[in-house]
C-alpha cells in the first residue's frame, strides 16, 4: 500500500532542477556537425533553438522552500498544525555537507523517463535537528500527463509526472521519538525502508516569475512493505479517456491517478495529487466543475477520445462527491490525497467492478471523465530503467494485479520493439541525420514471457550482448521493450508500457590509453556540458584535462550511487571510464590535430527490419516529445468539458 | 598590513596552557576563511574567457588560504582543540574588519576585481612585516602586531608548552595529498611539526624577510597580488634589488574584464521571489553547506574533504552564473556572490 497507507505524511514546496539541455538534441552529438551557437541559451519564443533553455545547467536536483503540511495517522486522524504533532512545519533538506543529487535523462532518445541520483533525503525541525534521513533509490519519472489549463502561458510546461521510490538507509534522529506521527511510522515500516511519492508539476523553461528550472513537488511518505514493489505503489488505477484537445495534439486530463481500497477500513484512498488539473504552474485549482467517483456495474473499456462518453445513472452506484477545493490550497496542504468511506455494498461492488470519475455537466449528465482498467488489471514493472554494459545481466521485475490483489499465476510476454528508422538531415532536422533505435535486435536476450508466482510477481532476465556502436555518434543503443499480460491488448485509455534499456558500447581498454582513445568522448563532453567546458575545466584540451587530472580521477572514480560521480549523466561505457582514468593516471598527448570526422552514417537499420509506425497507442510517446514542444497541445484550456 | 589586535599576541606569550591556545587558533582558522570570500568574489566577478593572466594568480593564492585554513585546523586538532567552522558567526558580515584585527576603518567587503580592490584591498591584507624594495620597512608597534607576529608568538609558545609529541588524536589530521604536496600540507603530529606548519603559512602569505619568495621558490602572496597592480609578473631579475623585478610576462587587465556587480551583495537587497533572489539563496546554501562539510572533516572525519570537493563546485559555479546576472532595480550592476550563512535550502519569505 505504500505511500497510500494510512499513516502517512504529506510535504510540499518547489524543486529545482538545474538539468542541462545541450545533450535534449540527439543531433548535438555528433562531433562533426556541431557548432558554437549550440551551448547558447534559446531566446524565449524563438524557434532557433540553440542549446535549448538551459544549456549551462549542472544537472542538480533540490528540495527547496519543502515542509511537512500534514500527517495522516493510523486511526484516519488528521493532523495539520504544529500543535498536533510537531513534525507539521518540518523541513526537508538535502545531505549534510555534501552536494546534492542529479536529475538526468537516461539516453537523448529516451528523455521520458529522466531519472534522481544520488538524492539524500533529510526531514528536520526548525532547529536543523535531524527527524530522519535516507537515501533515494534512483527512480525515473512516469505517468507523465496533462495539469495545466493555461498549457505554457509562464512556465512552457504543461504536464506533470511523478517519481515512486523507497528510503533506503533510513536514520531517524532522537527527535523524531516525540512526534506520535513519526513513532508509528517507524513501528509500521520494515526493512529500513520508507516509501515515497513525488508528484511533480509546474515546471519552468522559462526566465518568468523567477521560477526558472524550478517546478512544485507534492510528495507523500509513508511506510514500506516487504511485499511492496519499490518503483511504483501497489494500487488500482485510473485512466482518464476524455481527450480535451484534437486527435492529433491530445490533451487528456487526468490520464492516471493511483487509488486504493481499503478493506479494513472500508475506505478508498485516492492520489489527486499525480492528476488534477490546475490552473497555472503554482497548483491553483480553477476549475469548478462536479466531479464524482461511483462503481461502475459493468464492464468499461472506451479508449481515449475526443468524443464525450455518458453513463446512465442505472449502471453506476455513487460513492461520493469529489470535494477539492479551490484556489492554491487544497492540493499543496494535502497532496491531493482524498479518503472516501465506503459502505458494505459498495465495498464489495468495489472488490471486481471498475471505478469511475465522473462529470456531473449542465444537462444533468454523467460524463465519463475517467475509469479504472479494464477489469481491473494492473501490471507494470519496477525497475524499468535500465543501464547495461556489454556482458552483463539484469532482471526486470514485475508485478500483477487485478483490482488492487495479487494476481497469480499469469502468464506476461516481453517484445523488443521493431528498429526505428534513421532521421535524415531535412529542413525540420537541419544538424545531423539522427540514428534510429532498437537494433542490432540481438543486442539484448531476454526471454519472451514469463509466469507470475502466486503473489503476482516474476521477473524478465536481460543479457547484453556486445555491440559496436550501432548509433554512430551516440553511445551504446536504445532498447524499448514493450510487455503485456499474455493474450490482451494493451488498455486503450493508457496503451503499451515499456522497459527502458541504454546498452552502452563494448569498449575493450586498451593497455596504454592515448588521447585519441578518449577524444572522441571528450570533445562531446566539451560541446555537451558548457557547464564544464566553459566554468571548470576544457574537456576538449587534452593539456586542461590533465592538469585537472586529480579531481577528474577522483570525479570518474565515484560509485554511480555518489551525487558526485561522473559523467553525470550516467550513461558512459564502463570500458569508456576506465579508459579514461587509465589516460588520467598517465597522460599521452597527441601528436597531431583534432581528429573529428564525420561519422560513417551506419546508424540506419536496415530497412527490412523497421517498424513501419510506433505499433500501438503508446502514451508516453507522445508526452515526451513535449520537450521538444512538438506534437503537444500547448493551448490554454480554461474549461475542460463542454458542458 | 593586517593589523592585529595586540592583546591577541600578548594573550599567547602569556599562556600557561595549551587549552589557551585554543581560542587564537580557532580565530587563526577563522581570519585564513575571512580571506577567502573576498578573494573568490573577485575571481568570479571575471567574465567568461576574460582575466587569463590575473585569474590564476588570484586562483592559486585562494588555495593557498584553503591550505592555511587546513594547516591552522591542523594545528588546533593537535592542540586538542575543536575546529568551530559550522556556525553563523564563522562567517564575517562583509563589509566588516577582518577577524582578530582591531577596527582602524580597514574593513572588506564582497567586490568586483579592480586595481583598486587589489592593491588597497587585497595587499593590504597581504602586506608583510617587511616590504621589499622600499626605502622604509613597517615595524610592529605596541598599538598592533602583524599576523606574521601573531603566528610567531604562536610558534614560540607551542615551542615552550607542547610536549614533543602533540597531544591531539593524530586520526583527525587532515592530509589531502591528492590536492596539496605532503612538504605543505602534513600530518602535525610533534613539535616541530607544528612550527614548521606555521612557517609555511607565514612565507606563503609573506615570503621571507630577504626575497619575495617562500622556502619553496614560491611567490608570496603579497608580491603576487601586485603583478596585477603593476601588469607585469615578478621574475628574477639578478640587476635589481632582493633579486627580483616586476618585469616578466604582461598581466594585463582591464575593468571591461568583470561583470559590475554590486559591492557586497546581500539576499536581502534582491526583491523576494525574483531569479536572482533563488540563485543566491542557492549560492548561500552551498557556501554553508561546504562550511558543513569542512567542519565534519575537520571535527573526526579527515577522508570527508573529497566529498566536499562537489560543493565547492557549487559554490563557484552558482557564484559565476549569479555574476551574470542583471541586478533588479540597479541598473548597470549585477548581482555579486553573497557568502552569508544558510542552512536550510532556499525557502520563501
Amino acid at each position: 500500500m505504500s505511500y497510500f497507507d494510512r499513516t502517512h505524511l504529506v510535504f510540499s514546496g518547489d524543486f529545482l532542477s538545474d538539468v542541462s539541455t545541450v545533450n535534449n538534441d540527439p543531433a548535438h552529438y555528433n562531433n562533426a556537425t556541431f557548432k558554437p551557437e549550440y551551448q547558447i541559451p534559446r531566446e524565449q519564443g524563438s524557434p532557433i533553438m540553440n542549446g535549448w533553455w538551459n544549456p549551462v545547467g549542472g544537472a542538480n536536483f533540490i528540495f527547496q522552500n519543502c515542509n511537512v503540511q500534514m500527517v495522516s495517522m493510523n486511526d484516519g486522524n488528521i493532523k495539520d498544525d504544529p500543535t498536533g504533532d510537531f513534525v507539521v512545519g518540518a523541513f526537508i533538506t538535502g545531505p549534510s555537507g555534501r552536494n546534492t543529487g542529479k536529475m538526468v535523462d537516461l539516453d537523448p532518445q529516451e528523455q521520458g523517463t529522466s531519472e534522481l541520483w544520488a538524492i539524500k533525503f533529510r526531514l528536520v525541525t526548525c532547529a536543523n535537528e535531524l527527524l530522519f534521513e535516507g537515501d533515494l533509490k534512483p527512480t525515473p519519472f512516469r505517468d507523465l500527463q496533462y495539469r495545466q489549463q493555461d498549457g505554457i502561458t509562464s512556465n512552457g510546461q504543461p504536464l506533470g509526472g511523478v517519481w515512486t521510490s523507497v528510503l533506503t538507509n533510513v536514520k531517524w534522529g532522537e527527535r523524531a521519538n516525540i512526534s506520535p506521527f513519526l513513532q508509528e511510522l517507524k513501528a509500521k515500516t520494515k526493512g529500513n525502508k520508507l516509501s515515497i511519492n513525488l508528484n511533480a508539476y509546474g515546471y519552468y523553461y522559462n526566465h518568468n516569475d523567477g521560477r526558472f528550472a524550478m517546478g512544485r513537488v507534492l510528495g507523500t511518505i509513508g511506510p514500506w512493505y516487504e511485499s511492496d514493489p519499490d518503483l511504483f505503489p501497489a494500487c488500482r488505477r485510473l485512466y482518464g479517456i476524455y481527450n480535451a484537445g484534437t486527435d492529433e495534439k491530445p490533451k487528456v486530463y487526468f490520464g492516471s491517478t493511483n487509488f486504493v481500497v481499503d478493506q479494513d477500513w472500508k475506505s478508498l484512498r485516492i492520489d489527486f495529487g499525480m492528476s488534477f488539473p490546475i490552473s497555472n504552474a503554482v497548483g491553483t485549482v480553477s476549475m469548478t466543475e462536479n466531479l464524482y467517483l461511483a462503481v461502475s456495474k459493468s464492464s468499461l473499456s472506451d479508449g481515449v477520445a475526443t468524443s464525450e462518453v455518458f453513463l446512465l445513472e442505472h449502471t453506476f452506484e455513487m460513492i461520493g462527491q469529489v470535494k477539492y477545493q479551490t484556489g492554491d490550497h487544497w492540493l499543496n496542504k494535502t497532496g491531493g490525497i482524498m479518503s472516501f468511506d465506503v459502505g458494505p455494498e459498495h465495498m464489495s461492488l468495489l472488490a471486481n467492478h471498475q471505478l469511475v470519475l465522473l462529470h456531473l455537466n449542465d444537462d444533468g449528465d454523467y460524463q465519463l471523465v475517467a475509469r479504472e482498467s479494464v477489469d481491473g488489471y494492473y501490471l507494470r514493472a519496477d525497475n524499468f530503467v535500465l543501464r547495461m554494459d556489454a556482458d552483463s545481466t539484469a532482471a526486470v521485475t514485475l508485478y500483477a494485479y487485478q483490482y488492487g490483489k495479487p494476481l497469480s499465476n499469469t502468464n506476461i510476454t516481453v517484445a523488443m520493439e521493431a528498429p526505428t528508422p534513421c532521421t535524415p538531415v531535412s529542413d525540420k532536422n537541419p544538424i545531423s541525420y539522427i540514428p534510429g533505435i532498437n537494433f542490432p535486435q540481438d543486442g539484448i536476450k531476454f526471454s519472451p514471457g514469463a509466469t507470475g508466482d502466486l503473489n503476482g510477481k516474476t521477473s524478465i532476465g536481460l543479457l547484453a550482448q556486445r555491440i559496436f556502436k550501432p548509433r554512430d555518434y551516440i553511445d551504446g543503443q536504445i532498447y524499448l521493450f514493450d510487455y503485456q499480460f499474455e493474450g490482451q491488448e494493451p488498455d486503450p485509455a493508457f496503451g503499451v508500457e515499456s522497459i527502458y534499456v541504454h546498452l552502452r558500447d563494448y569498449f575493450p581498454v586498451p593497455a596504454q590509453p592515448k588521447w585519441e582513445d578518449i577524444e572522441e568522448t571528450m570533445i562531446q563532453f566539451a560541446n555537451l556540458y558548457p557547464i564544464m567546458s566553459k566554468y571548470i575545466v576544457d574537456l576538449a584540451d587534452p593539456h586542461a584535462v590533465a592538469a585537472r587530472a586529480t579531481i577528474l580521477r577522483f570525479a570518474f572514480s565515484q560509485d554511480i550511487n555518489d551525487p558526485l560521480y561522473m559523467p553525470v549523466t550516467r550513461d558512459l561505457s564502463e570500458g569508456k571510464r576506465l579508459t579514461i582514468l587509465k589516460w588520467l593516471d598517465n597522460p599521452i598527448m597527441p601528436t597531431g590535430a583534432p581528429t573529428t570526422k564525420q561519422p560513417p552514417q551506419k546508424g540506419c537499420p536496415p530497412e527490412s527490419l523497421r517498424a513501419e509506425s510506433v505499433p500501438t497507442y503508446n502514451r508516453l510517446q507522445k508526452l515526451v516529445a513535449a520537450k521538444q514542444a512538438q506534437n503537444i497541445n500547448l493551448d490554454s484550456t480554461p474549461k475542460i468539458f463542454k458542458k | 598590513m593586517l593589523r592585529i589586535n595586540p592583546t591577541l599576541v600578548s594573550n599567547i606569550l602569556s599562556a600557561q596552557s595549551l587549552e589557551e591556545l585554543h581560542p587564537m587558533v580557532q580565530g587563526a582558522i577563522e581570519l585564513e576563511h575571512s580571506t577567502i570570500p573576498p578573494y573568490l568574489t573577485a575571481l568570479f566577478s571575471f567574465k567568461r574567457g576574460k582575466g587569463k593572466e590575473v585569474r590564476p594568480i588570484i586562483e592559486s593564492i585562494v588555495i593557498e588560504e584553503m591550505l592555511h585554513m587546513t594547516i591552522a585546523s591542523n594545528i588546533l586538532n593537535a592542540l586538542n582543540g575543536r575546529p568551530q567552522i559550522d556556525k553563523p558567526a564563522f562567517v564575517p558580515n562583509y563589509k566588516c574588519p577582518l577577524p582578530m584585527g582591531i577596527n582602524v576603518g580597514f574593513e572588506v567587503g564582497l567586490e568586483k576585481c579592480s586595481i583598486d580592490v587589489v592593491q588597497n584591498v587585497f595587499m593590504e591584507i597581504e602586506e608583510p612585516e617587511t616590504i621589499l624594495n622600499i626605502n622604509y620597512a613597517v615595524k610592529a608597534t605596541d598599538t598592533y602586531k602583524t599576523i606574521g607576529e601573531f603566528y610567531g608568538a604562536l610558534a614560540k609558545k607551542i615551542d615552550e608548552l607542547a610536549p614533543d609529541i602533540m597531544p591531539g588524536d593524530p586520526a583527525k589530521q587532515v592530509v589531502a595529498n591528492n590536492y596539496f604536496p605532503p612538504d605543505e600540507l602534513f600530518a602535525i603530529r610533534t613539535k616541530q611539526d607544528a612550527i614548521a606548519a606555521i612557517d609555511i603559512i607565514v612565507e606563503q602569505g609573506e615570503g621571507t624577510s630577504t626575497e619575495p619568495v617562500d622556502m619553496y621558490g614560491e611567490v608570496a602572496h603579497y608580491y603576487r597580488f601586485k603583478e596585477i597592480v603593476m601588469g607585469k609578473k615578478l621574475i628574477k631579475d639578478p640587476h635589481a634589488d632582493h633579486g627580483y623585478s616586476y618585469s616578466g610576462a604582461p598581466v594585463p587587465f582591464s575593468n571591461d574584464d568583470v561583470w559590475n556587480i554590486f559591492p557586497t551583495t546581500k539576499v536581502w537587497m534582491l526583491p523576494p521571489g525574483s531569479e536572482q533572489w533563488h540563485r543566491a539563496q542557492e549560492f548561500n546554501y552551498f557556501y554553508t553547506m561546504l562550511l558543513e562539510g569542512l567542519h565534519r572533516t575537520f571535527n573526526g572525519e579527515p577522508t570527508f574533504l573529497s566529498n566536499t570537493m562537489g560543493l565547492m563546485y557549487d559554490v563557484k559555479l552558482t557564484g559565476e552564473k549569479l555574476c551574470e546576472m542583471k541586478f533588479p532595480g540597479k541598473d548597470g550592476f549585477y548581482v555579486g556572490p553573497t557568502f552569508e550563512y544558510q542552512k536550510q535550502p532556499p525557502q520563501q519569505m
